[in-house]
């Protein structure tokens, strides 16, 4: 006969603690997400009318200012006509698009130049922010709305600083290269700097995924549901991201980051935070925060607001390998940025960006993969041992599933109460039984791939690895 | 609370979100039978809206319902013009689309009053004129702008300066619409705006707004009273570029001693704002301010400078070849480029 193994007091003392670790932890996330779902249906209810873009020319087009939209191009030979097509056609009174050819190593500029009839120019430009030198500026008098810059290779920032310095419309609209923009995206989102000029320093819109959607002439023309898990997941999981977090920030006054596939600045306020840094992969997430130090630094009133208005259509990844770097580069680009601005961390100069916005970075981003990653291994292995008692293997289980699935599926009955943007109620049913089964396997890949920045992070790996590209299916 | 208590927590609060999203897609299910319905009724009701409505029609059009009528006319009316128009609001009246608008305008969400004082801007009659009055006081900021810039652009606006008191523009209201509003009032009373200009008590932004909004009225003796608001301005004040452009817009040579004096402005807005009314009256007495601001610090005042100065015509010109020849590696740059970019040899 043999005896069971005792385990001395302070083993179960370890593991309670270790289980309390990640329970608090969830929790703390949790709180996050439940105070981000009030504040984003207060959002959503407050929100601007949804108007049709007639109406908004008319009201807008007057006072609306310039805007340059910045597109960066870096191997686009394929698409960049019909892109660039597609900007030149945007609805809004007064803009100019900036196309900046990063060195690349294809046809792109042979491209614009072939087919705008661009020549080059002499541009009078600003030299304020850094970037790699400019080689030449393009434009043809019978496009006025549309300039070249070419310059050498320096990655997407560095691209963006070049337009900065080459724009001249008060404001500017970095998009990427594979965004594509609703007609009226411009004018819906510069809304709040119409409605509020003296404060507003940046705005952010919505960004939607165009996989499924049946695609022409650089528009959306048919929202559809893409029929690939890993493109539905992330349907789910940008509903979250901006429906719920962005918004529910954006009223609190404490959004952290912009997307780098939209958003509208202000020109000169971007030039005096040094525009865009080189150094992170985390470009847009770090202006955003530049911004918001250095005018609370000059104690000067301001506002960056996000938008629930879908703006942009972008391409999710449908392949794992692609996936795993994208959010790998995410991690690293969030970690990179809250490690350089670790001070503005609770502390009271900053106010609610120090403590709402790195508060819940800290826990959901920085924290929160880890301890959740370490709870999937310890936790259950703890309660078949023994040291653990049932109770804390529920708790667990609560706050990584259930809870999950609470947060997703409230998102999107968020969604469908206020906006109703999915056409057919089959589209809901499909996004529902999605919100479940991402919290079973996707979730754990997810902050795998967390944890795979987190260790780029620390070995110092610079860049953006291979980017693939599939290309929007066009009709 | 026990940590099985989170367990039965996170599981009900699962089971109600799963619940609620259930039900939400069997509504949407139904709504979506109803949606035929709808736009087989909507087919129906357009051309009636669009012609001359017998009283028989009429009768249908109220029992259509006025969910279907009324979005039909919101959607409509942005889209119609001219006679088409007058009479699109004619039927719309009668068959009782205002009374509906006036409901929601009163009583709806903050989206719904919004969008009930865009469209009621339409409708010329009494009672809207009242409901949108009584929308200026209403307690969202949005719906109290809408409502105003309604009545303005129908010319049933209230005088100005109540406006300015009832909307709290300049203080609690900052919209750039400010300037649209006081534009439209301008376009029949241009008198009450410009007491808005003369108004000691006036916050200083409404005044800057009713300013841009006289831009354009070619009312020069409008020049003097801004060059003295000008004159008189700090060198920080935020509404001096917008005078400044308006004297630019002017384009009369009486502004010439509020723009000197701020072209040496210590402000680097206020500086490139009065290099750019420079240019755009032509004030070639500037052209020695205008060619030393050639080496200004900050750029954009370089490139209002430059811009200025081949605006000025031949004189203009020379100064610039002259600059991009000799002085500061800056001053030649900015020159050289200018030129350049003007397609004017150096």
């Amino acid at each position: 006969m043999t005896q069971a193994f005792e385990w001395q007091p302070w083993a179960f003392t370890l593991a309670t603690a270790t289980a309390w670790i990640v329970i608090a932890t969830g929790l703390l996330q949790i709180a996050f997400y439940l105070v981000q779902l009030v504040y984003a249906a207060i959002g959503l209810a407050k929100r601007p009318q949804v108007v049709r873009s007639s109406v908004l020319w008319r009201r807008y087009a007057d006072q609306a200012p310039p805007i340059a939209v910045l597109a960066p191009a870096f191997n686009e030979e394929v698409t960049i006509v019909e892109s660039i097509n597609s900007l030149l056609a945007l609805h809004y009174p007064e803009f100019e698009v900036i196309v900046i050819n990063d060195g690349s190593k294809d046809g792109t500029l042979q491209r614009l130049i072939d087919h705008f009839g661009v020549a080059r120019v002499d541009r009078f430009h600003e030299l304020t922010v850094a970037h790699q030198p400019i080689r030449g500026i393009y434009a043809n008098p019978r496009l006025p709305r549309l300039l070249v810059v070419d310059k050498e290779n320096g990655g997407k920032s560095d691209a963006l600083n070049a337009g900065i310095n080459v724009a001249r419309a008060p404001l500017f609209c970095s998009i990427d290269a594979d965004s594509l923009l609703e007609s009226d995206a411009l004018l819906r989102t510069v809304r709040p700097f119409v409605d509020e000029p003296d404060k507003m320093v940046a705005v952010g819109g919505t960004i939607r995924l165009a996989n499924g959607s049946r695609i022409a002439s650089g528009r959306v023309e048919n929202v559809r549901l893409p029929r690939n898990f890993l493109a539905l997941v992330q349907i789910v999981e940008y509903l979250r991201a901006f429906l719920m977090a962005r918004l529910a920030l954006s009223q609190m006054q404490a959004l952290t980051v912009i997307s780098g596939a939209f958003g509208l600045f202000r020109r000169r306020l971007a030039l005096e935070v040094g525009g865009y840094s080189h150094n992170t992969v985390g470009e847009d997430m770090e202006l955003v925060i530049k911004l918001h130090r250095y005018m609370r630094d000059h104690k000067r009133p301001y506002r960056i607001e996000f938008i629930p208005d879908p703006v942009c259509w972008t391409e999710a990844p449908e392949d794992l390998a692609v996936l795993g770097r994208q959010r790998a580069r995410w991690q690293r680009g969030t970690l990179e940025t809250f490690s350089k601005h670790k001070d503005m961390l609770f502390n009271p100069c900053y106010g609610r960006i120090g403590f709402i916005g790195f508060g819940q970075v800290l826990v959901v981003d920085v924290l929160g993969p880890l301890v959740e990653v370490a709870g999937y291994v310890l936790v259950p292995l703890l309660w078949a041992i023994g040291l653990l008692s049932i109770e804390y293997l529920l708790a667990f289980l609560a706050i990584t599933f259930t809870f999950g699935v609470f947060i997703s599926v409230a998102t999107l009955i968020l969604e469908e109460v206020e906006l109703r943007r999915f056409p057919h109620a089959r589209d809901l049913a499909v996004l529902t039984l999605v919100s479940v089964a991402e919290n079973f396997g996707y979730r754990q890949l997810s902050n795998f791939w967390r944890l795979r920045g987190l260790w780029q992070y620390l070995r110092k790996q610079k860049g953006w690895g291979q980017m693939t590209r599939k290309g929007f299916q066009t009709a | 609370m026990t940590l099985t208590h989170l367990w039965t927590i996170s599981l009900l609060l699962a089971a109600l979100a799963l619940s609620i999203m259930t039900g939400l897609i069997v509504a949407r299910v139904i709504a979506g039978q109803r949606q035929r319905h709808v736009q087989a009724q909507r087919g129906k009701l357009l051309p009636l809206l669009l012609g001359s409505a017998s009283d028989e029609e009429l009768t249908e059009l109220r029992r259509s319902g006025p969910d279907i009528l009324g979005s039909l006319v919101t959607e409509l009316i942005e889209l119609v013009r001219g006679d088409e128009r007058a009479q699109f609001v004619a039927t719309a009246t009668r068959a009782g689309v205002t009374s509906a608008l006036r409901r929601q305008l009163a009583s709806g969400s903050t989206q719904s009053r919004a969008v009930a004082a865009e469209v009621l801007g339409n409708f010329p009659d009494e009672l809207c004129t009242a409901a949108l009055e009584e929308a200026l006081d209403d307690r969202d900021a949005r719906v109290r702008l809408t409502s105003a810039l309604s009545l303005a652009s129908s010319d049933r606006s209230p005088p100005p300066r109540l406006l300015v008191e009832r909307l709290g523009l300049g203080i609690h209201e900052h919209s750039m619409l400010i300037v649209t509003l006081l534009s439209e009032i301008a376009r029949q009373r241009p008198d009450e705006v410009r007491a808005l200009i003369e108004g000691d008590d006036v916050p200083a932004p409404v005044r800057a707004a009713a300013i841009e909004a006289l831009s354009n009225s070619g009312d020069y003796s409008l020049v003097g009273v801004i060059s003295r608001l000008t004159l008189a301005a700090g060198d920080h004040s935020p509404e001096l570029p917008r005078y400044l452009r308006a004297l630019g817009a002017f384009q009369h040579p009486a502004a010439l001693r509020a723009i000197r004096l701020h072209l040496a402005s210590p402000t680097w807005w206020v500086r490139a704002a009065a290099a750019e009314a420079a240019g755009r009256i032509g004030l070639a007495e500037t052209n020695l301010e205008l060619r030393q601001l050639l080496d200004d610090n900050d750029w954009w005042v370089r490139f209002r400078a430059g811009e200025a100065l081949t605006r000025l015509g031949e004189s203009g010109r020379t100064l610039l070849a002259e600059a991009s020849r000799c002085g500061t590696v800056r001053a030649q740059a900015a020159a050289r480029l200018t030129l350049a970019e003007q397609a004017l040899a150096a």
